[in-house]
C-alpha cells in the first residue's frame, strides 16, 4: 500500500514539474519576441551608434544601457548622450572645437571661400587637379578667359594658398589646400544633383 | 689671411653688366651690374669671389606630392657679400677693375674696408667647412655661402642637376626626381611621383 501512495505522489509531482517547465518555456519564448520587439540597433554612419530602447523597457534595460554608454565613453572618449528614448554616441567634443576653430578664423575661411567663388577659379583649380602646368598651357584649356583675367584669377588663388607658382620655371601647382577646398566644390555638385532631383 | 691654400686678392673688381652666376630648371642666381667682386685664390688661380652689390637668388624648393604642392620658391635678394666658389674663368671677362668711386658707392672708404669685410666672410665660411682631410672644393660644382641674420651661412652647393640648399628654416635636396624638402615641422621627400611626409 504504502507503495501505491508513494507512486501516485510522483505522478502528481511530476505533472507539476511538467507544466512548471512548459509555464517556463512560454515565458522564455515571450521574453525572447519582446527583446526583440524592444531593442532595435541601429546604426547610423558617420553620426555615432544610435539605440533605440522604446517605452516598454524597464528601469533595468535602461540601467544597462547607461552602463554601456559610459563604458564605451571610457573607451572612446567620445560625447554620450542619453535621452529617454535611447542612447546616443556623439562626436560632441571634436565638434564643438572644430565650430569654436571656424568662428574664430572666419575672415580667413570667407577668404578662401570667395577665392573659390568664381566659375573661372574652378575651372583653373580643375585644370590644375591634373598637374602644374604652365600659364599658356592654362591659357589653352581655358580660352574663354583672357591672358589679363586668368592672371587676376591666379593671383587671386594664389593669395588664398590655393596655387603656388614656381618663380623659376613659372608653373602653376595646386596646393594641399587647393586640393582639399576643390573635393570640397565636387562634394558641392553632389548636393547639387540631389537638390534638382527633388 | 690664408684659409689653407686659400687666400684672398686684394684686386678688386666690378661686374660690368649683368651676371648670371648659377643657373639650372629650378634655380637662378644673378648679380647687377657694379657689384663688387673680390678673387679668392687657390696656388695663384682664381677659384672664387666675394661679391658684394644687388643680386637676386631663386629657387623653386616646392615638392609635388599626391595630395598637393608643398612650399614654396625661395626668393632672396643678395645684398650682403656673399661667397662663390667654382669655375670662374668666364666670369673674368665681365668683370672690369673697380675704382674708389664704386667702392664709396656701396658704402666703403677704402679697399681695405672691403677686404676685411670679404675676409671675415671668409673666416666663417674655412674655418668650418676645411677639415684635414679635404683641402680644396675642386669637382664639387659650385659651391654659394649667404650670411644670414643668425651670424650664420646659407649654403647652396650645386652641380648639374643636383641642388643641395640649407637655408636657417629650410633644407632642399634635388637631384632629378628626387627631392627631399625639409620645412618647420615636416620633412617630404618625393622620388618618381612618390613621396612620403614625416611631421614632427
Amino acid at each position: 500500500m504504502p507503495n501505491v501512495k508513494l507512486r501516485r505522489m510522483k505522478i502528481k509531482l511530476s505533472e507539476n514539474l511538467k507544466e512548471e517547465m512548459e509555464k517556463l518555456k512560454e515565458e522564455m519564448v515571450s521574453l525572447k519576441e519582446q527583446l526583440r520587439d524592444v531593442m532595435e540597433i541601429k546604426r547610423r554612419k558617420g553620426r555615432g551608434i544610435y539605440i533605440d530602447i522604446g517605452d516598454r523597457v524597464g528601469d533595468y534595460v535602461e540601467d544597462v544601457m547607461e552602463g554601456v554608454a559610459e563604458g564605451i565613453h571610457g573607451e572612446l572618449e567620445k560625447s554620450i548622450f542619453i535621452g529617454p528614448k535611447g542612447v546616443r554616441i556623439l562626436r560632441k567634443k571634436k565638434r564643438h572645437r572644430r565650430d569654436e576653430e571656424l568662428k574664430a578664423n572666419f575672415p580667413e575661411v570667407a577668404e578662401v571661400m570667395s577665392a573659390l567663388g568664381h566659375e573661372h577659379r574652378l575651372g583653373v583649380l580643375y585644370e590644375l587637379m591634373s598637374g602644374g602646368k604652365y600659364i599658356n598651357e592654362l591659357q589653352e584649356k581655358l580660352p574663354e578667359i583672357t591672358t589679363s583675367t586668368l592672371s587676376s584669377h591666379l593671383k587671386v588663388l594664389e593669395e588664398a594658398g590655393l596655387v603656388v607658382q614656381e618663380k623659376v620655371r613659372g608653373r602653376y601647382l595646386i596646393t594641399i589646400p587647393g586640393r582639399t577646398t576643390y573635393k570640397m566644390a565636387k562634394r558641392v555638385t553632389k548636393f547639387l544633383e540631389r537638390r534638382d532631383k527633388e | 689671411m690664408t684659409w689653407k691654400e686659400y687666400k684672398l686678392d686684394d684686386t678688386i673688381s666690378k661686374s660690368t653688366e649683368i651676371i648670371r652666376l648659377w643657373q639650372t630648371e629650378t634655380g637662378i642666381l644673378e648679380i647687377d651690374k657694379n657689384t663688387l667682386a673680390t678673387p679668392i685664390m687657390l696656388n695663384d688661380k682664381r677659384k672664387g669671389y666675394v661679391f658684394h652689390g644687388q643680386g637676386k637668388l631663386l629657387i623653386d624648393t616646392i615638392v609635388e606630392t599626391e595630395e598637393g604642392a608643398i612650399g614654396k620658391s625661395l626668393e632672396n635678394m643678395l645684398n650682403e657679400p656673399f661667397l662663390m666658389l667654382g669655375v670662374t674663368e668666364d666670369l673674368q671677362k665681365n668683370l672690369t677693375k673697380a675704382t674708389e668711386e664704386d667702392l664709396t658707392r656701396k658704402g666703403y672708404k677704402n679697399s681695405q674696408e672691403l677686404l676685411d669685410k670679404a675676409e671675415s666672410l671668409c673666416n666663417l665660411f674655412f674655418e668650418r667647412k676645411l677639415n684635414s682631410h679635404e683641402n680644396t672644393f675642386e669637382g664639387r660644382g659650385l659651391v654659394f655661402a649667404f650670411p644670414n641674420e643668425n651670424n650664420k651661412l646659407d649654403l647652396l652647393v650645386a652641380k648639374d642637376s643636383k641642388i643641395v640648399y640649407k637655408g636657417t628654416k629650410l633644407v632642399f635636396v634635388s637631384k632629378g626626381n628626387k627631392v627631399v624638402l625639409k620645412i618647420p615641422g615636416e620633412v617630404i621627400c618625393t622620388s618618381n611621383g612618390r613621396s612620403v611626409t614625416i611631421k614632427k
